[in-house]
């Protein structure tokens, strides 16, 4: 299960930061992704020459802890995204997908117009196309229960209910 | 749009309209960069971008590519457009079916004191979209734009160390 994600500008600003879970450990969440920004910028600053990675967007998997793996994401206009997860046992190609999808979900956040380029993103698309793609990670692969959607409905604030196959 | 800024809101201050029209371009840039950029590799250097600029960006924005490339290795980068899209409908000499010289002559010089700026105001644009996209890019650089002959045009880009 996905437990938080985060884009980061290129100024290493938080622009969205966003966990998933109902405990109060959103302090280590965000911590791990402050430790995984050290790492993109130590793999960003010296490359390693093997293979085809070079300079790809997909950074793979930046630091494993016990509980976590934090896997990254960098995109040409310098701007990361982070996303720390609790399945140990993670598909690459899984996670490429999951970018992909956030990384559109991203440019179509900052093409509105009333966004203004470095302050937080405060769209609710945005937010709620996270939450589908937080839901639904690898393509519809696993459902949630309706318990688990409401709750995270309140901590999101939502008046209006919102799922997408409810 | 351009004719908008220069006629009604800002008619009687031309460099503020000018400025307003880059802004406008310099966040279009912005934007389009990002979703543009989306499927590619990162750059490794400043050449690699001007060159996506050049390729790719221009194609997506004017259905053709920019036509020379020059620059001085120190900074200084030149995209030379033969045939700009939106310079191609502009008319260059003002037809004139005036039988008197003379009066043909300030009829054409007038008009020609007008069209200059009209035509240099549309170049704004495109400059503030080059300076937003590379700008989000992660390159400082100031654009301005050369039209010695219509309808081609040069674009000069300055990279701000």
């Amino acid at each position: 299960m996905i437990v938080c994600v985060a884009v980061v500008g290129h100024q290493n600003n938080p622009l969205y930061l966003q966990s998933f879970t109902d405990a109060d450990d959103a302090l280590k969440l965000h911590h791990i992704v402050h430790c995984s920004l050290d790492v993109i910028d130590e793999r960003v600053n010296n490359p390693k020459k093997t293979g085809p990675t070079l300079n790809e967007a997909f950074l793979g998997l930046l630091y494993p802890s016990e509980n976590y793996k934090a896997y990254g994401y960098l995109t040409n206009t310098k701007v990361k995204f982070i996303f720390v997860t609790t399945d140990l046992d993670v598909k690459d190609a899984d996670v490429r997908n999951f970018f992909k999808r956030f990384h559109s979900a991203y440019v179509d956040a900052v093409s509105n117009p009333f966004h203004v380029p470095g302050k937080k993103i405060t769209s609710k698309t945005f937010a709620e196309r996270a939450l589908s793609i937080f839901l639904f990670p690898f393509l519809g692969v696993g459902m949630v229960e309706p318990e688990v959607l409401n709750s995270y409905h309140e901590t999101l604030n939502w008046k209006k209910p919102w799922c997408p196959f409810v | 749009m351009v004719s908008t800024y220069c006629n009604r809101f800002y008619s009687s201050k031309p460099e503020l309209a000018a400025r307003r029209i880059e802004a406008i371009g310099y966040q279009v840039g912005h934007q389009l960069s990002e979703r543009y950029t989306m499927e590619r590799p990162r750059f490794s250097d400043h050449l690699e971008a001007i060159k996506f600029i050049c390729k790719d960006f221009w194609s997506e924005l004017f259905k053709k590519q920019i036509d020379n490339l020059k620059t001085n290795h120190r900074g200084t980068f030149v995209l030379q457009d033969n045939r700009f899209r939106w310079l191609t409908r502009m008319s260059v000499e003002p037809t004139s079916g005036n039988t008197d010289a003379s009066q043909a002559d300030s009829s054409t010089s007038a008009a020609d004191n007008k069209a200059l700026p009209a035509t240099s105001m549309h170049l704004y644009f495109p400059c503030g979209i080059i300076r937003g996209a590379l700008t989000n890019l992660g390159i400082p650089c100031a654009v301005s734009a050369d039209m010695s002959n219509l309808p081609a045009c040069s674009f000069v880009i300055r990279i701000k160390a």
